[in-house]
């Protein structure tokens, strides 16, 4: 009979097993190899995932995965055109209904957290955009003021990134995404199925600084994203990336600052006066089919109706009206005009989202407060009631 | 939103840092963490497979681990994890090969044979069991800790360990058995 405790058996045992146990080290490469595995892996399984959750949302209309996403099942019956308004409205956040949910994704920059109808979700830092992608999401973290690309799990946990990237867009259909990175010599541009069904398109740029940045712009369709180029010259230049991965230079623009999938046009400024800065949309190919010098051109709506005017003389305090011109002519159909109390400076801020073609998401700066703005194509203002975590306030996590 | 050389000097740095860090850690604690996995996975391939997935899961996940004393937990708790969910993809196929005793890749001349028979009955023990012996009897850590690491109550730790033993008792030969069954688990 052996009178050694059962536990102490068991403990000299374990050791005797393995304590002289030898094995060839693992190096950081060889760790690194796997951990490209295991993302390949993550990314083949998160397509049933990113499935099950499109079906889950449909019924929401408006998620984290984009407005775009209602088109997936068509209603049984086509629903009423809404109703556009029409001339001037005023935003006035104090007298506004409020919504309680938001429509659209939102950061909180000081919690940090992503805020989606679905719920709140702690972030490692702070994102200027963030947006789904295989079971986590993708985004820019805000690094000493520049943009870094970083992954996160589906628990916001960062799990692959770190290179400067120049920002990062979708589609409107909710299918892809694709960002900027530098590679420490030269940019590139990513082209990824949000589900990872597909490989990576990867469209190298010459090699060159970081400086002379690469930016994606938007979707010009399914499989066509823009870019715009700086260099050390005061020009911006604007590529198509197709799906091939070749980049196509497309004229017409001082700088690209919008594309529509729905509707193959790219817009920004396209000339500069002694009194006007005129802006406009132009074909792929090129050729212009608009002009305004009344409005600056932000975001096409999804659906390519409509696209987002500024006042082109908007200062840092953002512009005092947002002005939505007709995607196909850049008539103006509706303003928004921010009521700012006597002696208060304030705007629109740029960074806005659509919700479908009937509204826009947008953060409103009057004074030293800020609130975030439904504007309803049909006249109605909305606040969104939502607390931040400080004073740096909300912002929509998908700028599209 | 332009970047300064500083910056970008900066940020490589920062990769370099994480690399080096990462770097030190693997090799200050390979050795021991793939003992732990080799209790775990119960051969030398596949504890290879099991450390270095941990290793891999820990390197993406570097940035969010702040608490720097807490990395060998956390490369346990994903080697627990990850075995147990091995473990039960491969369920039918270990229950068919049940009769066959696994490798004995180690020659311990002190050992008198006890330890040999102990090792094959820990082997046939449920995922969670063993990793409680595991983790209770190799690692000696605390049922909190343990709690922590696997992710359930100390009062499951204390269930499973005690099942454990007792199934141990229950398979092993009438001279190993030291104590009655009740004993407290330590």
């Amino acid at each position: 009979m052996n009178h050694t405790p059962l536990e102490d058996q068991v403990h000299d045992a374990l050791h005797r097993r393995v304590d002289p146990l030898q094995h060839a080290p693992f190096s950081v490469t060889d760790v690194r190899r796997r951990a490209r595995r295991i993302q390949r892996r993550r990314a083949a399984a998160a397509g049933v995932a990113v499935a099950a959750v499109l079906a889950i949302a449909v019924p929401f209309g408006l998620t984290a995965t984009g407005p775009a996403q209602r088109t997936e099942v068509p209603p049984a019956t086509q629903p009423p055109a809404p109703s556009i308004a029409s001339g001037a409205v005023l935003v006035d956040p104090t007298s506004a209904e409020t919504l309680a949910q938001t429509p659209v994704p939102l950061l909180d920059v000081d919690a940090p957290s992503l805020i989606t109808p679905d719920g709140t979700t702690a972030l490692p830092g702070p994102f200027s955009v963030l947006t789904p992608y295989l079971d986590g999401w993708v985004g820019v973290a805000m690094d000493e003021g520049a943009g870094i690309l970083r992954f996160l799990g589906a628990d916001g946990a960062v799990e692959d990134g770190g290179s400067p990237t120049g920002g990062l867009v979708g589609s409107p259909d909710g299918t892809r995404v694709a960002w900027s990175e530098y590679t420490g010599s030269a940019w590139q541009v990513v082209l990824a199925d949000r589900s990872a069904g597909a490989e990576w398109l990867y469209t190298a740029f010459p090699p060159g600084p970081e400086a002379h940045r690469v930016e994606p712009v938007g979707f010009l369709s399914a499989d066509e994203v823009v870019v715009r180029t700086f260099d050390d010259s005061l020009e911006s230049k604007t590529y198509v990336i197709g799906s091939g991965g070749a980049a196509v230079e497309v004229t017409g623009l001082l700088q690209a600052e919008s594309a529509s999938a729905a509707t193959g046009l790219v817009a920004g400024p396209t000339r500069i006066t002694a009194d006007a800065s005129c802006s406009g949309a132009v074909n792929g190919a090129g050729t212009p089919v608009w002009e305004t010098c009344e409005h600056s051109i932000g975001d096409f709506s999804p659906g390519g109706t409509y696209v987002v005017g500024t006042d082109p003389e908007a200062d840092a305090n953002g512009s005092p009206t947002i002005t939505v011109l007709d995607g196909s002519t850049g008539d103006e159909v509706v303003t928004f005009e921010v009521a700012l109390p006597r002696r208060t400076v304030g705007g629109f801020w740029s960074q806005m989202a659509w919700e479908g073609d009937e509204a826009l998401v947008v953060r409103l700066f009057r004074g030293e407060e800020y609130d975030l703005m439904r504007l309803g194509l049909d006249g109605t203002v909305r606040r969104i009631d939502i607390d931040s975590a400080g004073a740096s306030g909300l912002t929509v996590a998908e700028p599209w | 939103m332009g970047t300064t050389l500083e910056a970008m000097g900066t940020r490589h740095d920062r990769h370099s840092d994480k690399d080096a860090d990462f770097s030190a850690y693997m090799a200050a604690r390979q050795a021991a963490l793939y003992r732990t996995a080799y209790l775990l996975a119960g051969d030398h391939a596949g504890a290879e497979d099991l450390l270095q997935n941990a290793f891999a899961k820990l390197y993406l996940s570097w940035d969010k681990v702040r608490d720097r004393e807490a990395l060998d937990g956390y490369v346990r708790r994903i080697m627990v994890n990850e075995n147990s969910s091995l473990w039960r993809r491969a369920w039918k196929r270990r229950e068919h090969s049940a009769d066959t005793l696994p490798d004995t890749g180690v020659v311990d001349a002190y050992d008198d044979g006890m330890g040999g028979v102990l090792w094959s009955f820990v082997q046939t023990l449920p995922p969670r069991q063993r990793s409680v012996v595991v983790l209770r009897y190799y690692e000696q850590l605390s049922e909190a800790e343990i709690a922590d690491v696997l992710g359930i109550s100390v009062g499951t730790v204390k269930s499973q360990a005690s099942r454990a033993l007792a199934g141990l008792r229950a398979r092993a030969p009438q001279s190993l058995h030291p104590h009655q069954p009740g004993d407290d688990v330590r």
